[in-house]
C-alpha cells in the first residue's frame, strides 16, 4: 500500500540514481557516492536486451545517514559532466536493474 | 471541546508570528516588533505559559535572529514586568539544565540573550556581570582540564561585542576587573595542543592563532574604540524611548556545576586565516585586520550561517551571499570560513561533501566573481603545502577532485608543472599525484591522460588494471613445464565450469606448500596466491564482480585466512594483483573487513609490513587504516547501545511486574545480557588492541628511522618522517575520543620517556587536547 512504501522510503537507505552517462563507470559512482559515506553496493542499471548500462543505478548504504548525505549534497551535482539525479528508493529487488533500454 | 481546539489555534498562531518576526518582509522590522509586541501583550493573560515556552525555544533554534527577539522580550518586559520576569526564570532554568547536560553550544546562545537583554533594559548589568564573575572564578578551580575553564572564559568574551558597551558605561570598574582576570588567566594558559589543531605549521604569512587569543585581542580592540562597533544589527536602539523606563530584573545566581570526569567540554580551536587585505584587488573594499571586531563579528555571522544551513546548501549559500556589509569583500570572507570549517582539526564540524557542493552553489549564484577568489585561493594553498597538515592537505584533494570533476577537469595544470622536477614524497608532489589519482577515480584514464600536459606522464596514476601472475602463455606444452601456471589454469577451468568452494578447497589442498617442511604451517602460501590472484582475476571486470566472486567462495576465504600469517599473504596477494588500482584495493580491503573476512589488525599489520613501505605515504593506504578503526569504533557502538537497550527493557519489564501488568514475552534474560555484555568485551579488547597494534608499529618503525639516520649521521627530519609524524598524529586526534580511555596504558607502556622526543611530542599534543 501507499503508506507502506512511505514508511519503506523513510527508513531506506538506498538511493535510486538516475541521468548517468551511458559509459560512466561503477568505479566512478562508488568513489563519488562514497563522499557521503560508506557504500556497501551499487546496482547498475542495465538495458534489458542489450545488457549494457543504460543511465541509472542503485547505491545502497550500510546507514541512512550516509545516505541522506548523499542526497542533500551530492544530488543535483556532476558526474562526467552530467548532473546526476538521485531519489530514495525503498530498496533493490533482482531484476528491477533492467532498464526499459 | 471547541473552545479546546481554538486553543490550539491561537497559539500555532502565535508560534507562526514569532517565528516569522525578522524574517523578510515588505513592512519595517520596527513596526513588525511593535505589531507583535502588542499582539503578545494582548494574548498574555491566556497564552502566558505558551508565549513563554515559544519565547525560550527561539533563544537556541534562531540564534541568527538573537537581537530581534531580545528586542520582542524587551517591548513585552516594558509592558509587563511579571511577564519579563517569568521569561528569565523559565530561561535561567533551562541554562542550568543545558549546562548540566553538557549542551555546550546551547547554552552559549542563552548566554548571548541574557547578556543582550542587558541591552533592552530587561537585565541589570550588575546581574550580569556577578553571572560573569561566578563563571570566571571557574578559573582557579584545581584539576580540571584546561578546556572547562577555556569554555566558560570564551563564552563571556564572546558576549562583549553585544554587552560591553552597557558594561563600561554602568559599571566601568567590577567590569575592569573582570577584564583583568581574563587577561591573567589568558597569560597562564597552556598552549601544547595548538601545534596539532594548525592547518600551517609555519605562522608565515599567517600567525595560526589560538582562538582565545585572538579573541582576546579582537575585544581589545573593540575596547580601545569605546567598545563601539557598527556591524550588529541591534532594532532595539529604534525603541529607546519605550525601553529605557522598562524596571530591570536581577537574575538569579546561576553556578557552573561542579566538573565531573565524563563531562566533555568544547576542544580548543585554532583560527584559520588565509587571506589579508593585500590578497584582495577591489580596492573599493577592505578585509578587516584579523584582530579588528568587524572580522570577528563578520566571521561569526558566516559560521553561524554555515551551522544552521548544513542541510540545505542552497539556502545556505544565497544566505552567506545575502550579508549586504558595503566595503567588504564578502567572497573572500565567504571562501575563507569556508574553508576554515573544512580545514579544522581535528574534525570538520560537518561531513567534507557539505562544503564542497556548497562551493559549487556559490559559484552558481556568482558565477562572474566567485570562480576567481576560488582560484586565488586554491593557488594560494598550493603554494603554502609545504608546511601544510597531512589531513588538511588530503581534505585539500578530496575537494579539488570533486570541484574539478563538476568543471570538466579544467585548471591550468603547467602552472604545477614544478612539480615534476621535486622529490616525489616533497609535499607539492605528493598533493599533485594523489589530486590526480582522485581524478581518476572520479573519471577514466584516458581523460586523466587527455587533460595533462604531455610532461607529466612522470606524475600520472597508472592505468588501473590487474597484474596478473599466472597469465598462461599460448604454447600449451610451455605451460605444462610450469606447475603453478597449470594450477592456475585448473583452478579458472573449474570457476568458469560452475564448481563449489568445496570442490576448490579439495584442489587447492594438491598444490604442494612452498615453506619449509621440517615444520608444521598455518597456511600455504603458493595455494593462497593461486585462489586469490586467479578469483579476483576472473572478477576483475567490476567492483561487483569482484564482490560476487568473493561472497561465493566466503568459505574458501574463511579457511586460507584462518590465521593471522594466512590472512597477510590473501591481502599481500591481492595488492600485488591491483597495486595499479589503488580504488580496488581500498574498497575490496573494506569489503572483506565489514563480511569479516579479513580481520582489522590484520589489515593493520599489512599497512605497516615491509610489502606496503612502497606506497606507506600514498592516501588509500590511510583511508584503509582510518575505515578499518572506523568499523571496529561503530561494533563497539552497536554493542553498546544493544547492551543498554536491552537492560532498558529488562528494567521496564520488571517495572510492570511489579505494578501486577502482563510483560511480554520477549523479556530478555539475566543471561541474555550477560551474552551480550561478554561480546561487548571482547569487542573492547579488540578495539583497544587494534591502536595498540598501530601505535606500537608506529613506534618501531620511526625510531628505527631515527637510529638508522644517526648511525649514518643523516638529517632525521627528512621529507617521509615528517608524512609519518603526521600520520601517527592523525590516528591520535581523528579518534581522539576513543583513544583517551587507553591513555594510562599508552602512557605506562608505549610512550614513555625513553622514546624518541619526536614522537613523544606527538603523544603530548594529544594528551593536551583535552588536558
Amino acid at each position: 500500500s501507499r503508506t507502506q512504501q512511505e514508511e519503506k522510503l523513510k527508513a531506506s537507505t538506498t538511493l535510486y540514481v538516475g541521468n548517468l552517462s551511458f559509459y560512466t563507470t561503477e568505479e566512478q559512482i562508488w568513489e563519488l557516492f562514497s563522499r557521503g559515506g560508506d557504500v556497501k553496493r551499487i546496482i547498475m542499471g542495465l538495458d534489458k536486451h542489450k545488457r549494457t548500462p543504460c543511465g541509472f543505478c542503485f547505491v545502497e548504504y550500510y546507514d541512512r545517514a550516509d545516505a541522506e548525505n548523499c542526497m542533500r549534497y551530492v544530488n543535483g551535482t556532476r558526474l562526467d559532466d552530467r548532473i546526476v539525479r538521485t531519489d530514495w528508493d525503498a530498496g533493490f529487488v533482482e531484476g528491477r536493474q533492467f532498464g526499459r533500454g | 471541546k471547541r473552545h479546546r481546539t481554538e486553543n490550539i489555534d491561537i497559539e500555532e498562531r502565535l508560534e507562526k508570528l514569532i517565528l516569522k518576526v525578522g524574517d523578510k518582509s515588505s513592512a519595517s522590522l520596527e513596526s513588525n516588533l511593535e505589531g507583535l509586541a502588542a499582539v503578545l501583550e494582548h494574548d498574555i493573560a491566556n497564552y502566558k505559559t505558551k508565549i513563554i515556552r515559544i519565547l525560550c525555544d527561539v533563544v537556541i533554534g534562531y540564534p541568527d535572529k538573537m537581537t530581534v527577539y531580545t528586542t520582542l522580550v524587551g517591548l513585552l518586559n516594558a509592558k509587563n514586568y511579571t511577564c519579563g520576569g517569568e521569561f528569565i526564570e523559565i530561561l535561567v532554568r533551562d541554562l542550568k539544565d543545558v549546562l548540566k547536560a553538557c549542551e555546550f553550544e546551547k547554552a552559549r546562545y542563552m548566554i548571548l540573550f541574557l547578556a543582550d537583554l542587558v541591552n533592552c533594559h530587561v537585565v541589570s548589568a550588575s546581574s550580569l556581570l556577578s553571572l560573569y564573575d561566578n563563571f570566571i572564578e571557574v578559573c582557579l578551580e584545581d584539576n580540571i582540564p584546561q578546556t572547562r575553564s577555556d569554555w566558560y572564559v570564551h563564552t563571556v568574551l564572546y558576549t562583549l561585542p553585544w554587552v560591553g558597551k552597557e558594561l563600561f558605561l554602568n559599571k566601568e570598574n567590577e567590569f575592569n576587573k573582570l577584564l583583568v582576570s581574563i587577561q591573567s588567566y589568558l597569560g597562564k594558559r597552556s598552549k601544547t595542543h595548538l601545534h596539532a589543531l594548525k592547518v600551517w605549521s609555519s605562522d608565515s604569512p599567517h600567525v595560526q592563532e589560538d582562538r582565545l587569543d585572538c579573541m582576546w585581542a579582537q575585544i581589545k580592540h573593540l575596547q580601545s574604540n569605546a567598545w563601539t562597533e557598527r556591524l550588529i544589527r541591534r532594532p532595539y536602539l529604534a525603541f529607546e524611548s519605550a525601553l529605557q523606563d522598562a524596571l530591570q530584573h536581577t537574575l538569579p545566581n546561576i553556578i557552573p556545576p561542579s566538573h565531573h570526569e565524563d563531562a566533555l567540554y568544547p576542544l580548543p580551536v585554532v583560527v584559520f586565516r588565509m587571506f589579508d587585505y593585500t590578497d584582495v584587488p577591489d580596492e573599493t573594499t577592505v578585509l578587516p585586520g584579523s584582530h579588528s571586531i568587524e572580522r570577528f563579528i563578520i566571521d561569526e555571522q558566516l559560521h553561524l550561517t554555515l551551522l544552521l544551513n548544513q542541510y540545505e546548501r542552497k539556502d545556505c549559500a544565497a544566505t552567506l551571499l545575502m550579508f549586504k556589509e558595503e566595503k567588504i569583500p564578502l567572497n573572500y570572507m565567504i571562501i575563507e570560513t569556508v574553508f576554515a570549517q573544512m580545514f579544522r582539526l581535528p574534525n570538520p564540524p560537518t561531513v567534507e561533501i557539505f562544503y564542497h557542493s556548497l562551493i559549487l552553489e556559490l559559484c552558481k549564484l556568482q558565477p562572474s566573481t566567485m570562480p576567481i577568489v576560488l582560484v586565488q585561493a586554491t593557488e594560494m594553498l598550493f603554494s603554502r603545502l609545504d608546511s601544510m597538515n597531512t589531513v588538511c592537505i588530503e581534505r585539500f584533494v578530496n575537494w579539488l577532485s570533486y570541484h574539478l570533476s563538476n568543471f570538466q577537469f579544467k585548471w591550468t595544470w603547467e602552472d604545477w608543472s614544478e612539480v615534476l622536477k621535486m622529490d616525489p614524497m616533497a609535499p607539492k608532489a605528493m598533493f599533485v599525484r594523489e589530486l590526480l589519482t582522485k581524478c581518476l577515480w572520479l573519471s577514466y584514464h584516458k581523460r586523466i591522460v587527455e587533460m595533462c600536459p604531455d610532461e607529466f606522464a612522470s606524475i600520472l596514476p597508472a592505468e588501473p588494471r590487474p597484474k596478473f601472475r599466472y597469465h598462461a602463455p599460448d604454447d600449451e606444452i610451455e605451460t605444462e613445464t610450469m606447475p603453478e601456471l597449470m594450477y592456475s589454469l585448473r583452478l579458472t577451468k573449474s570457476i568458469k565450469a560452475k564448481c563449489t568452494p568445496e570442490d576448490v578447497l579439495d584442489f587447492l589442498k594438491e598444490i604442494p606448500n612452498p615453506l619449509d617442511d621440517s615444520v608444521e604451517h598455518t597456511h600455504n602460501p603458493l595455494a593462497i596466491d593461486v585462489f586469490v590472484q586467479t578469483l579476483l582475476n576472473l572478477g576483475a571486470k567490476s567492483f561487483s564482480h569482484s564482490f560476487a566472486a568473493i561472497a561465493k567462495f566466503n568459505k574458501v576465504f574463511k579457511e586460507l585466512g584462518s590465521s593471522d600469517e594466512g590472512q597477510q599473504c590473501i591481502l599481500k596477494s591481492m595488492y600485488d594483483l591491483w597495486s595499479d588500482h589503488q580504488q580496488m584495493m581500498l574498497v575490496l580491503v573494506n569489503k572483506m573487513m565489514k563480511t569479516n573476512l579479513l580481520s582489522v589488525s590484520a589489515v593493520a599489520n599489512w599497512i605497516f609490513s615491509e610489502e606496503m613501505m612502497r606506497d606507506f605515504t600514498r592516501f588509500y593506504v590511510w583511508d584503509t587504516l582510518h575505515a578499518s578503526i572506523r568499523k571496529m569504533n561503530k561494533q563497539v557502538n552497536q554493542l553498546q547501545l544493544e547492551v543498554e537497550e536491552m537492560k532498558d527493557k529488562k528494567e521496564e519489564a520488571a517495572n510492570k511486574v511489579n505494578d501486577g501488568l502482563d510483560v511480554d514475552e520477549n523479556v530478555p534474560t539475566e543471561d541474555d545480557i550477560e551474552a551480550l555484555e561478554e561480546k561487548l568485551d571482547t569487542a573492547q579488547s579488540d578495539q583497544k588492541n587494534l591502536f595498540l597494534i598501530i601505535f606500537q608499529r608506529f613506534i618501531m618503525m620511526l625510531s628505527n628511522h631515527i637510529a638508522n639516520s644517526e648511525t649514518h649521521g643523516q638529517e632525521v627530519n627528512t621529507l617521509w618522517f615528517k608524512w609519518a609524524l603526521d600520520r601517527l598524529r592523525q590516528v591520535f586526534l581523528q579518534h581522539h575520543s576513543v583513544v583517551r580511555q587507553y591513555n594510562n596504558t599508552l602512557e605506562t607502556l608505549m610512550f614513555t620517556s625513553d622514546i624518541d622526543f619526536h614522537i613523544l611530542t606527538v603523544f603530548n599534543e594529544f594528551q593536551a587536547l583535552r588536558g
